[in-house]
């Protein structure tokens, strides 16, 4: 409980400084009076930036999220939504659609079909004997994700100039497209997604001790197996659709959680999403911070943040 | 005598793997049997079928005279408990959540943390002496700690039936003891029905109320040691040839004397 409201507090400081920080400074209290040198000009910023803050929290929760469960799962520290090439599949949809022309409105929409294309076919084909076998689901993940960055460099090489910058700043990943309607587009994805993990998290505590653990206690496997995975996929689907493929989130912020409150699951899932959240938030202002007034790609934060970090805890638990 | 389990032309296997071909076996409620074979003949591949880790492809297995396979799962795990041979521990855990984890079955939606399974858990862990690794990771202990866990764990599940894969290998021979009398205690302070594969002849000899032994998926001979286990069954179960030597206590010790050549 303590460890939940620590990460809460931690999420709504990030909040505010996503909102106060940016190009234009608004100082909070010139905000909360609606008076102040900024004016109209903040109320716009404003209403610019609070979706940004509100989708950079919702993407890293579920990508927090959808990496905590998946590590438990498939009982391997080192799985995340990207290494299972759900994300492969949805950078390939919507640098597809770019390809052909399409609004940036479809992108999402084509971006979610590649990801549930790529978790569905990797379900399949880990299908041994009846049984989704967790060792393959890593394997054909692997082999998934090389396949969809050779295709991704192949649409890419062919794309036009235009065409070509909007799918790099899309494969880095990018808040810039945030609007109240992508906020309330994902919404309904996370909560779904969310929701069914952390139903499961009590099934998980068993799978993070061995499938065979699992299974010798009650837990019907495949089914739990099934819905943990496609609600990991659902969750980071959208949220590739929504923000492009952001790194190291799924990967980083679930080991540094554990590091903390330790690994019961029914902590771990609600204050990795919490602390996914907040550290999108961060990231995110840091890439709007440190080159203002032009932007990083928040791909490129997350990476250079969380690569020492990870290997800060890696040498650390050694 | 009524059985307990019951098992009838089971039929399971790995893949392409056949692990148990047409297996007949019985066990009686209280008693201790042993489970002999050569590596391959199918003696964990059946504790994990009792278990329900894999599902038999033909066959019917009975528990109680009623199907596994038609009981609801959390309802069977509530009265087997199945203690592996080794877990490897990726994450981190302590000890006493890991004797926690048996009380899966029996809260809702597999959490189990109330007051009463706490109570539980810790009265297990001092009943096989582990009571002070209650906090500690158990991923950093010791093998024969973490056996004497593991069986702290079937305790706390509260089963009726506990299936040991192979419980002593790896011991020494005073954490051997130690196991094998926390085990003895158990057993006869709940009456549970233990089923346990080993290599150990003579622990099977000693230990057990009855043997099964296993080749090739098929059970060869089963019932009391002093019957089941003879110089013939044991040189068409192990392809050796033994020497059953018994002392003035009417213990039997069985003395492998060499590979039996290749017919």
């Amino acid at each position: 409980m303590k460890a939940i409201a620590a990460a809460a507090l931690l999420l709504a400081v990030a909040i505010a400084a996503g909102i106060a920080v940016g190009g234009v400074s608004i100082p909070l209290s010139d905000l909360w009076s609606g008076r102040g040198a900024a004016g109209d000009a903040a109320r716009l910023v404003i209403s610019l930036r609070i979706p940004r803050v509100a989708l950079a929290g919702l993407v890293g929760a579920c990508l927090a999220l959808a990496g905590a469960a998946l590590q438990a799962l498939l009982k391997n520290p080192l799985a995340d939504p990207f290494l299972l090439g759900t994300s492969g599949g949805a950078a390939v949809g919507a640098a597809f659609a770019t390809l052909l022309g399409a609004s940036p409105l479809v992108s999402p929409l084509a971006a979610f079909a590649g990801a549930t294309v790529s978790s569905v076919g990797v379900a399949l084909l880990a299908r041994r004997g009846g049984r989704m076998d967790l060792q393959r689901v890593l394997l054909m993940g692997l082999i998934a994700n090389a396949f969809f960055s050779a295709l991704l460099l192949g649409v890419f090489s062919v794309a036009s100039g235009e065409a070509a910058r909007s799918m790099l700043f899309w494969m880095m990943g990018s808040l810039a497209q945030a609007s109240p309607e992508r906020v309330l587009m994902l919404l309904p994805y996370a909560a779904v997604g969310g929701a069914a993990l952390l139903l499961s998290a009590s099934r998980l505590n068993l799978f993070a001790v061995g499938e065979d653990n699992a299974a010798a206690l009650g837990v019907d496997t495949e089914k739990s197996k099934r819905i943990v995975f496609l609600a990991a996929s659902l969750l980071t689907g959208a949220a590739v659709a929504f923000a492009g493929v952001v790194g190291f989130v799924g990967l980083l912020v679930p080991h540094a959680v554990r590091a903390v409150v330790g690994n019961d699951q029914r902590l771990l899932l609600p204050v990795s999403a919490l602390a996914g959240a907040a550290l999108l938030v961060i990231a995110d202002v840091l890439s709007r911070a440190l080159l203002a007034p032009a932007e990083l790609p928040i791909g490129a934060v997350t990476a250079a943040l969380g690569a020492p970090l990870f290997a800060y805890l890696l040498l650390r638990s050694a | 005598m009524t059985m307990l389990l019951e098992a009838r032309g089971l039929v399971a296997s790995y893949g392409a793997t056949p692990a148990l071909d047409g297996l007949d076996a019985a066990v009686a409620a209280g008693e201790i049997v042993a489970l002999l074979g050569e590596n391959g003949s199918g003696k964990s591949t059946f504790l994990k079928v009792i278990a329900r880790i894999l599902e038999p492809s033909a066959g019917v297995l009975l528990l109680g005279g009623r199907p596994l396979s038609s009981m609801p799962r959390r309802e069977t795990a509530r009265r087997i408990a199945y203690v592996p041979q080794s877990v490897d521990l990726v994450f981190p855990i302590r000890s006493i959540d890991l004797v926690l984890q048996a009380r899966a079955p029996h809260g809702r939606s597999f959490s189990a943390d109330t007051p009463e399974d706490r109570r539980l858990a810790l009265e297990a862990m001092r009943a096989c002496d582990v009571e002070q690794l209650a906090m500690r990771d158990a991923s950093a202990l010791s093998g024969g700690e973490k056996r004497r866990v593991f069986l702290a764990r079937a305790l706390a599940q509260q089963a009726e039936i506990w299936l040991l894969d192979e419980p002593t290998s790896g011991l020494d021979p005073r954490h051997r003891l130690e196991f094998l009398g926390t085990l003895s205690r158990v057993h006869r302070d709940r009456a549970t029905t233990v089923l346990f594969v080993t290599h150990e002849i003579d622990l099977a000899g000693q230990l057990a109320d009855r043997v099964i032994l296993l080749r090739a998926g098929r059970s060869l001979a089963q019932g009391p040691p002093a019957q089941a286990m003879t110089p013939k069954t044991l040189r068409d179960t192990f392809s050796i040839e033994a020497r059953v030597e018994i002392d003035s206590d009417g213990r039997r010790t069985f003395l492998p004397v060499a590979p039996t050549p290749p017919s």
